[in-house]
């Protein structure tokens, strides 16, 4: 059964159509990867499926867990158990980052009738998972982002995404400009997630990632439409003969 | 009296219509120089100044000089000190050396009315609160405050208002006199409910030599306001002020100022933070003077405005005035919407958008509050904040107030 079915997508930025009938499924507890060429819809994609301001969805629908979530807004995707780990997270200054987790993730609490976590839960929780995958304890209490280095910005990413548990994760380039420990780290995370109920889709140029986090299925994306689903082994093949071979005729 | 109508008068006029004394001449021939403002006058122009100034109110001014000198507050109801703070001299009397040099008709104005001025003389380190409480109904109350620092001091002032008084306004001001080597803070937190009386504040500060003076003005109002000063900074003396104001209703609000180096390498920094609301009106009008004798000076001014609701306007305007080549300046404004973009972040992890706005406000009045290094006035401040924000404040720790969440985390 698929937790999120993408159909007959079609979306525009602006007045430029980038995903043009763009078909996806994601299977329960299985790792899908999506590789394709700069510009080819890929963060576009991802951010239609959270549901972006950016992105202007003119046709196709979403599905997730069975509902169709293709006007619903951001918040309710997310607290139905959507998560986008962002290619560029957003710096926002004044938000402390434990108090904005901790708003989160009491948010989704509250949205599954559970009790909120109380601060010495919660600060448990989060310090535990930041030593787990590398994130500086400092970073916790400083502003969400602001400073932070490239890989900090995306261990905080991995952070947020343990901490609420969801039940599809959309990973956007998360392993690009990561040290090798970073990787190792954020693999990790991915890895303790895998239960055999989460999907995943990860984003990535880089068969590196996947060394670590084994994937079940590998999609081509390419001007705006999925172009070939296969195993694991399609990785080996892109490595050595490049995107042009999956050129539509 | 109704005031616009010294417009009209020569200086003589003007002080008899005051009923000034004779010793008051040169202050009397600078209004009528500088006039009452109208709505004409270029630094008034965005705030309703005739409501103020057309009014025939009775004027109450200070005559009391008995009050028990006690605790940390120097506390003035309706113009009259009811306690002052210990280790602080208060003395109840006649000031004449005012600014020569104000913008300011109302400063002059203030001063002619103000027989009695409330005189403070500090002469040592101490930290003091000062509250003025408004209960008159339909009086046109005026009183000044004078501060004298004496070298070498550290004081910090705490200033609050309480008006629970309507259909009255309010003319102050401080003159605060900063001797050499001085060191000054002050924030004042001007939140005033619904309906109140209408105040406007008109101060001038002098920054003597080597001097160092923070000022910031905190205004979450539900009521009209206006703070207007004129700054003059001597050698390396250092000014350098925060205004926040968070607006909620179809008010005016705002900051009106002047800051003058008068003498080389002195250094100001001046930056305004404004959200505003439901067809609200902020007001940034700063200049900042650097004089040919002023050389090495850095000069530093901002003012962001976000607005939150398309009725609203901030009519901001800060300007340099330079004389001179030797110096480090920069100015800007702002005027903008929250940051789509970190509201959907927020979002994206599950908070909802009211909520989220409310997280970004407050982050934005943050880096203003902050300013306040002193936590307990620091406190004050977010709970009006809070009360102004949500309508009612419940710091119950860990949800709200940082410190906590540093406390914590930092165990
Ligand atoms: N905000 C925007 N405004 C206009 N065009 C945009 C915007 N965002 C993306 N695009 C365009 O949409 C197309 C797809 O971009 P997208 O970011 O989805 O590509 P991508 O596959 O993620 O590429 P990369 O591998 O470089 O991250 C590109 O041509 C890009 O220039
Ligand atoms: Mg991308």
């Amino acid at each position: 059964m698929s937790k999120l079915e993408i159909k007959n997508l079609k979306a525009k930025i602006g007045d430029k159509e980038i995903l043009k009938g763009l078909d996806l499924a994601l299977e329960e507890g299985k790792v899908h990867v999506i590789m394709g060429p700069n510009g080819a819809g890929k963060s576009t994609l991802s951010k239609a499926i959270v549901g972006h301001y950016d992105i202007n969805v003119t046709d196709g629908k979403i599905i997730f867990k069975g509902k169709d979530i293709t006007n619903e807004e951001p918040e309710i995707r997310a607290l139905e158990g959507l998560f986008l780990s962002f290619q560029h997270p957003v710096e926002i200054p004044g938000v402390n980052n434990a108090y904005f987790l901790r708003t989160a993730v009491n948010a989704k609490r509250r949205y599954e009738g559970k009790e909120e976590l109380n601060a010495a839960e919660f600060l448990r929780e989060m310090r535990e998972i930041a030593k787990e995958i590398g994130l500086k304890p400092e970073l916790l209490n400083r502003s969400l982002n602001v400073g932070f280095s490239g890989g900090e910005k995306k261990r905080n990413e991995v952070l947020q995404m343990m901490m609420l548990k969801p039940d599809v994760i959309i990973l956007d380039e998360i392993d690009s400009g990561l040290d090798i420990d970073a990787l190792k780290d954020v693999s990790k995370g991915i890895n303790k997630l895998r239960d055999g109920k989460r999907s995943f889709l990860i984003i990535t140029h880089y068969s590196r990632i996947l060394d670590y986090v084994k994937p079940d299925y590998i999609h081509i994306l390419m001007d705006g439409k999925v172009v070939k689903t296969a195993g694991p082994e399609l990785v080996e093949k892109l490595e050595k003969e490049g995107y042009s071979s999956f050129e539509e005729k | 009296m109704r005031v616009d109508i010294l417009n009209a008068l020569d200086s003589n006029g003007i002080l008899k219509e005051c009923k000034a004394s004779s010793l008051k001449k040169h202050i009397a021939n600078r209004l009528y120089e500088v006039k009452i403002p109208t709505k004409k006058s270029e630094k008034y122009r965005y705030f309703d100044i005739e409501d103020f100034t057309s009014k025939d109110l009775e004027v109450v001014s200070t005559s009391k000089d008995k009050f028990k000198q006690q605790g940390k507050s120097l506390v003035i109801e309706d113009g009259e000190v009811v306690s002052a703070p210990e280790g602080v001299e208060v003395e109840i009397g006649e000031f004449l050396d005012v600014d020569n040099d104000h913008f300011d008709g109302l400063y002059y104005l203030n001063h002619l009315l103000t027989q009695n001025a409330i005189i403070l003389r500090v002469k040592r380190d101490i930290s003091f609160n000062i509250k003025h409480i408004f209960n008159k109904e339909e009086v046109f109350l005026n009183y000044r405050v004078v501060i004298f620092i004496d070298a070498n001091s550290f004081v910090e002032i705490y200033e609050s208002i309480e008006a629970n008084s309507k259909d009255s306004q309010i003319l102050s001001g401080y003159d605060i006199f900063l001797s050499r080597d001085a060191n000054l803070k002050f924030f004042k937190n001007q939140t005033l409910n619904e309906n109140s009386s209408l105040p406007i504040f008109t101060n001038y500060f002098k920054v003597d030599s080597n001097a160092t003076f923070k000022y910031g003005t905190f205004d979450f109002a539900k009521s009209s306001g206006l703070n207007l000063f004129k700054s003059e900074l001597h050698s390396n003396s250092s000014f350098n002020a925060m205004h926040l104001l968070f607006t909620t209703s179809e008010i005016k609000a705002g900051t009106i100022s002047e800051i003058v180096h008068l003498d080389k390498s002195s250094k100001s920094n001046q930056m305004a933070k404004n959200i505003l609301t439901n067809g609200s009106r902020g007001i940034f009008d700063a200049l900042i003077r650097v004089t040919k004798a002023a050389k090495y000076t850095s000069a530093h001014q901002n003012s962001k405005a976000i607005l939150l609701d398309s009725k609203s306007y901030m009519a901001s305007k800060p300007q340099l005035e330079i004389y001179i080549d030797e110096l480090e300046a920069s100015h800007g404004s702002t005027t903008g919407q929250l940051d789509e973009n970190a509201l959907f972040y927020l979002r994206s992890r599950g908070i909802n958008k009211a909520e989220a706005v409310k997280m970004l406000i407050l982050a934005f009045a943050n880096e203003a509050i902050e300013f306040v290094d002193n936590k307990e006035i620091a406190n004050h401040i977010y709970v009006d904040f809070e009360k102004a924000y949500y309508g009612s404040s419940d710091i119950e720790c860990i949800k709200t107030c940082h410190e906590c969440e540093d406390m914590i985390l930092g165990s």
